[in-house]
């Protein structure tokens, strides 16, 4: 077994509105997984989906190689969840929260979970009713570490939090990760916090996978041109909407353009994906007449912003759906 | 086990590890403390952070500091102890000079891409870089 989840085809409605539309994502068992897309993209709609919540209408989930929803039991033993919103009973304290959540868990760590209550400088006799925004992240979050789990999942754990608790959440994760090698399965729209943690990533737009890929091939394929005296005719759209003429030449690149735009002059910016090093020396001859003047590395905010909206451009001019690399 | 963690992090060595710079995060951090070693900061025989303890308080992923330590490892810079840790090794002097000297390169190579990127020339750079040192002499 070596993928920690495994989702294939996932299709599931809710309402008119929004859908996931055959959802394929992967997340190899050891890796910590950034799942980031826009506000509405399917996240969460995805996440309780994995954790059995929601029936797909169609498509397959294995979680820790079990079957969801038919056989997601032994599967959710396994798995510490940190859902979207506070989940837990006002009227409990923290102390009694924890022996509650413990009674669940057969591998609950009582020893964790005290050292965690310290380390978050949580009080056991503080009613959760009561606590910060703050002071209750950091308890789902220790609720789902002390049950040292194989596999963490973290809906948006970081979202509407301080600076201050955010560092310390995400510092008890990776400490938990490396003392552990559990995978971790993290959704955020914060791109700059998963940049810097996560070696896998999934980019979701309206219920449908754009890209997923390792981290380090993110960062290093997708980067911005700029390209000097390439005489196709500049449109918004990549070679989908080129049309003739150069159009049909960028097609064939080795590299796929995601979007065009002309600057001052006859200069053009390009962005593209699956660029590697060696293709700037090549690049007059891939493009006779044409002078690569400059290769830009994008960071993951901007690399999300350039394949979310050439996918959108995409889905506009393309009726068959057939999206995502 | 927190090794030298506070001395490191007060000395603001891993300040400005930037994960939208264009280097990998492990070169940055493998990066920081070569240059640490070359300039006398870090001496042979120092402990390093844990993996662990780094990566939880750089918040970053710990195969990113094992690569940076392993990187480290490979060119001589520290050396592993099985069990106990990893501790820098004794860097010749000359060594310590062409390590200062790559961090100059990229400093300026950095500098020189900024400026094409504003249309600056290399020698309007270069001027303005000499009269800053002037200033500074003064």
């Amino acid at each position: 077994m070596t993928d920690a989840i495994r989702i294939r085809s996932l299709t599931y409605r809710a309402g008119r509105e929004f859908a996931l539309r055959g959802l394929d994502l992967t997340v190899p068992s050891g890796s910590v997984y950034g799942f980031l897309g826009p506000n509405g993209s399917g996240k969460t709609t995805t996440i309780k989906s994995l954790m059995g919540m929601l029936p797909p209408d169609d498509g397959t989930i294995d979680l820790l190689g079990h079957r969801v929803p038919d056989d997601v039991v032994p599967a959710l033993a396994r798995v510490g969840y940190v859902p979207e919103r506070l989940h837990l009973y006002p009227a409990l304290s923290v102390d009694e929260t924890m022996r509650y959540h413990a009674a669940f868990y057969p591998r609950w760590d009582a020893r964790e979970g005290d050292r965690l209550k310290r380390a978050f400088a949580l009080r056991g006799d503080a009613l959760v009713g009561r606590l910060s925004k703050g002071e209750a992240g950091k308890l789902m979050l220790l609720l789902a570490l002390a049950v040292r789990p194989e596999l963490l999942v973290l809906d948006e754990p970081t979202d509407g939090l301080d600076p201050v608790v955010r560092r310390d959440v995400l510092s008890a994760i990776v400490d938990y990760v490396a003392a552990s090698k559990a995978t971790v399965f993290i959704s955020s729209h914060l791109v700059h916090e998963q940049e810097r943690i996560c070696d896998w990533v999934g980019l979701l737009d309206d219920g449908r996978m754009v890209a997923e890929l390792p981290m380090s091939e993110f960062r290093a394929g997708v980067k911005r041109l700029r390209v000097r005296g390439a005489s196709a005719p500049a449109g918004a759209g990549d070679s989908a909407g080129a049309g003739a003429g150069a159009g049909a030449t960028i097609a064939t690149l080795p590299f796929r353009v995601l979007a065009r735009r002309t600057l001052i002059g006859s200069d053009e910016e390009w962005v593209v994906r699956d660029w590697r090093p060696d293709m700037r020396g090549a690049f007059a001859a891939l493009l006779p007449g044409s002078t690569l003047r400059e290769v830009e590395d994008l960071d993951l905010e901007d690399s999300f912003v350039e394949l979310l909206s050439a996918a959108r451009a995409r889905g506009q001019t393309t009726t068959d759906g057939r999206e995502a690399a | 086990m927190y090794y030298y963690t506070d001395t490191l992090s007060d000395g603001g060595m891993f300040d400005r590890i930037d994960p939208r710079s264009p280097t990998p995060l492990y070169a940055q951090i493998a990066g920081r403390l070569r240059v640490a070693v070359a300039a006398g900061e870090l001496r042979a025989g120092d402990a390093l952070p844990s993996v662990r303890a780094l990566a939880s308080q750089l918040r970053i992923n710990p195969a990113t500091v094992a690569q940076a330590y392993r990187e480290l490892e490979q060119d001589g810079t520290v050396e592993m102890r099985q069990g106990a840790g990893t501790f820098v090794s004794c860097v010749p002097t000359e060594r310590k000079r062409r390590d200062r000297a790559a961090e100059a390169r990229r400093l300026v190579q950095e500098m020189l891409a900024a400026g094409t990127r504003l249309g600056i020339a290399a020698d309007e750079l270069s001027r303005a870089l000499h009269d800053a040192m002037q200033e500074t002499r003064k």
